[in-house]
């Protein structure tokens, strides 16, 4: 025989797992004796009807397509501004921004932890300047507006940047429409950044509930976000307990503490993975749908329909993106939309084929935005609400999920609530536990990856260009500009009005006030970022910097 | 494999602001389960700290994690520190999100590995003791001489 000659297996790239990504068994095949009892109006009902399995919306997708909205964090404002419009033209709907991760953290790009990430993954919006320049040209009265930034005071300042600059524009607060993620129990075990510890970031999120209903009621102000809990390594019922239990805790809290009614709110948003687990994530968003209208009348007290429906905005998953063989991130992303359109979620931000080489390049986000397109013009997908309602196993799976995570929250009620849940570590407890079983399985080769632990092979011209394309933070001397950048504001802004608006937040925190108001004067007046996480800190009586490395500003030490 | 009387000392250095930590408790448990001493000293570490703390503890191996595409920033600061504190029998490993024309310049820097995403676990460990035993090898050679 000669030596091109090659085994022939039929059985090669057969089954080898009889689970689904979260490890629940699932059988050959299922019938209706696996839907025992299953009554159609108490159980799906009509899509915009209650329980909301089949769909938040009567119409659904024929009345208005999912928002197609992702992230958009290049290094500059100018570059940010500029990817914006482009977007907006090729049919973005959703703004969607992510600052850097020194913004993230809460402090200004002069701090000495912030050079070596400075302006990567994203434009460090250190003054409402940025803002001015990044959003230039855009409408905040008609546009949906999210929030990524998803650390305590990453949420809570991205909020104040938005509506100090409509007011400095002269717009209508109350237009302004979109989400905030402002969930900081996710935010402490997927970002632990120290800037606001648990007593004053639980304080940050009421004020800002409190604040968002009474005066920018078509804003969401809290969007319990399982995406990134999810990206950190859970399953399904995992994440869905998660966003249900601090959706019960922050809503709970605001109730009892703050004496606001969720009937007032908007219908409920929650920030969710589209994962590779195709069947799965379609029953998890039906499961989520249902098992939230419960919650919500039960525990929140909604009375009307529309507060017992909720709306689900997703992301692909992150961390099902590969380096190996880049262009089979295409199909990845392919098959987590498509879920996501026959799961029936409101909002889709998609993953970048080219993200684990760098930022998404512009070329690729495109791609993303066509995708949606053919799903929803060529393919027909979205022509029907819920057209997997009623398959055996699907409706079997959505069971089973909403069984297992309702035994899930039985647990986080037991202990008190999401906010005793964190302090316990026994949340943490819950994230290393899964994440580990699945990386034995990885390593263990019982759960396949295409290109990294199976079906392997050489990159060739195709993923070249595909790392070569993604998108590069721009040279050293131009990233820290920002630092020169926020040095010259301090300078040239009008230095009494920035420390007179301080001493007044420092004032309210002291007083235990609601502390939006006072935070947007000092944001319209150029406070920095840096110098607004500070007083509000130094008034808490703890150090100004959450990082212990800069010592408090001069100016800031006789007024507080 | 040389048995070795002491286990290999890793310490995992997170520097700046980046936020990603699913990388660094997944080869905490790797390393780990092949033998290893893991210490981690948390997230948001200057290189002055992460290097100081290296010398404290007899470090073998720093191994840093970085998924803002600044792996070069880094570890230009650690391995330029650790040559000041001659401290240079310490190894420097790398992985998370690194651009593809940096790895050629962190090797110049002595920076190795250089690993993204659905590297098998195996191949780290391997990399890691192989670095260990090449230092070793070295320095006995070097007495011998």
């Amino acid at each position: 025989m000669g030596n091109d000659t090659i085994d022939y297996d039929r059985n090669y790239g057969a089954l080898i797992r009889d689970k689904t990504q979260s490890n629940i068994s699932v059988k050959p095949v299922y019938g209706p004796e696996d839907l025992p009892g299953l009554d159609y109006k108490r159980d799906l009902g009509n899509p915009g009807e209650a329980p909301f399995t089949r769909g938040t919306y009567p119409e659904m997708y024929r009345k208005a397509l999912w928002l197609k909205s992702f992230i958009v964090c290049y290094a500059t404002p100018e570059e940010t501004n500029k990817a914006f419009k482009r977007y907006i033209a090729a049919g973005q709907t959703g703004l969607r921004v992510l600052t850097d991760t020194a913004t993230l953290s809460g402090v200004d790009p002069d701090h000495p932890l912030a050079r070596y990430d400075i302006m990567c993954n994203g434009n460090p919006t250190f003054a409402l300047t940025e803002y001015e320049t990044m959003l230039d040209g855009i409408s905040l009265e008609n546009i949906d507006y999210e929030s990524a930034n998803s650390t305590p005071s990453g949420s809570f300042f991205t909020y104040i940047y938005l509506v100090s600059l409509m007011e400095k524009r002269g717009s209508d607060i109350s237009r302004l429409r979109g989400t905030n993620i402002n969930d900081p129990i996710h935010a402490f075990i997927v970002y632990g950044t120290p800037e606001f510890p648990p007593d004053l970031a639980r304080k940050v999120n009421q004020d800002l509930i409190e604040f968002g209903i009474k005066n920018t009621p078509n804003y969401h102000p809290c969007t319990p976000c399982g995406y990134d809990m999810r990206d950190a390594g859970i399953s399904s019922v995992q994440e869905m307990a998660f966003i249900m239990g601090n959706a019960l805790q922050y809503y709970g809290d605001a109730i009892r503490e703050r004496g606001v009614k969720f009937d007032d709110f908007k219908p409920m948003v929650f920030s969710m993975s589209s994962e590779s687990d195709f069947f799965e994530t379609i029953a998890k968003f039906r499961a989520t749908r249902r098992l939230w209208a419960k919650l919500a009348k039960e525990r929140l007290g909604a009375t009307k329909p529309r507060n017992m429906a909720c709306r689900i905005g997703i992301r692909t998953a992150g961390n099902s993106i590969y380096p190996q063989k880049p262009i089979n991130n295409t199909a990845r992303i392919t098959m987590q939309i498509l879920a996501a359109v026959l799961g029936g979620v409101q909002a889709i931000d998609p993953s970048g084929i080219d993200e684990t080489f760098g930022l998404p390049s512009q070329e690729s986000r495109i791609f993303e935005l066509d995708l949606q397109h053919i799903i929803a013009h060529e393919a027909n997908v979205p022509l029907t609400a819920d057209p997997l309602g009623g398959s055996y196993y699907v409706e079997w799976l959505t069971n089973k999920l909403e069984e297992e995570t309702a035994r899930l929250l039985e647990e986080i009620d037991d202990q008190g609530g999401m906010w005793e849940c964190l302090k316990s570590g026994w949340l943490q407890k819950q994230f290393d536990m899964t994440t580990t079983e699945i990386q034995n399985e990885i390593n263990a080769c019982k759960r396949l990856i295409v290109g990294a632990n199976a079906f392997k092979g050489d990159d060739g011209e195709i993923s070249k260009a595909i790392v070569d394309g993604a998108y590069k933070v721009p040279p050293d001397e131009k990233r820290f500009g920002a630092i020169t950048r926020v040095k010259e504001l301090r300078k040239s802004r009008d230095q009494k009005r920035v420390t007179r608006s301080l001493k007044a937040l420092a004032q309210a925190v002291r007083e235990d006030q609601n502390v939006v108001r006072p935070t947007m004067e000092a944001a319209k007046v150029y406070a920095t970022l840096g110098e607004m996480v500070g007083t509000i800190r130094l008034a808490k009586g703890l150090p100004y910097d959450p990082y212990e490395r800069i010592p408090t500003p001069e100016f800031l030490k006789g007024v507080l | 494999m040389a048995a070795k009387e002491r286990k290999i000392r890793v310490l995992i250095g997170k520097v700046g602001f980046d936020p990603h930590d699913r990388g660094i408790l997944i080869l905490s448990h790797g390393l780990r389960n092949a033998g290893m001493e893991v210490i981690f000293l948390g997230k948001f570490q200057t290189a002055e700290e992460v290097v100081a703390s290296a010398i404290e503890e007899h470090a073998d191996v720093i191994a840093l994690s970085d998924h803002c595409g600044v792996m070069r920033l880094i570890a230009k600061d650690v391995t330029d520190l650790l040559k000041e504190n001659k401290a240079t029998d310490i190894s420097v490993v790398a992985g998370g999100i690194i651009p593809e024309e940096d790895i050629s310049l962190l090797e110049e820097m002595g920076v190795t590995g250089n690993y993204g995403m659905g590297t098998p676990m195996e191949e780290i460990v391997n990399h890691i003791v192989e670095r260990v035993n090449d230092r070793d090898e070295k320095s006995r050679l070097k007495a011998a001489s």
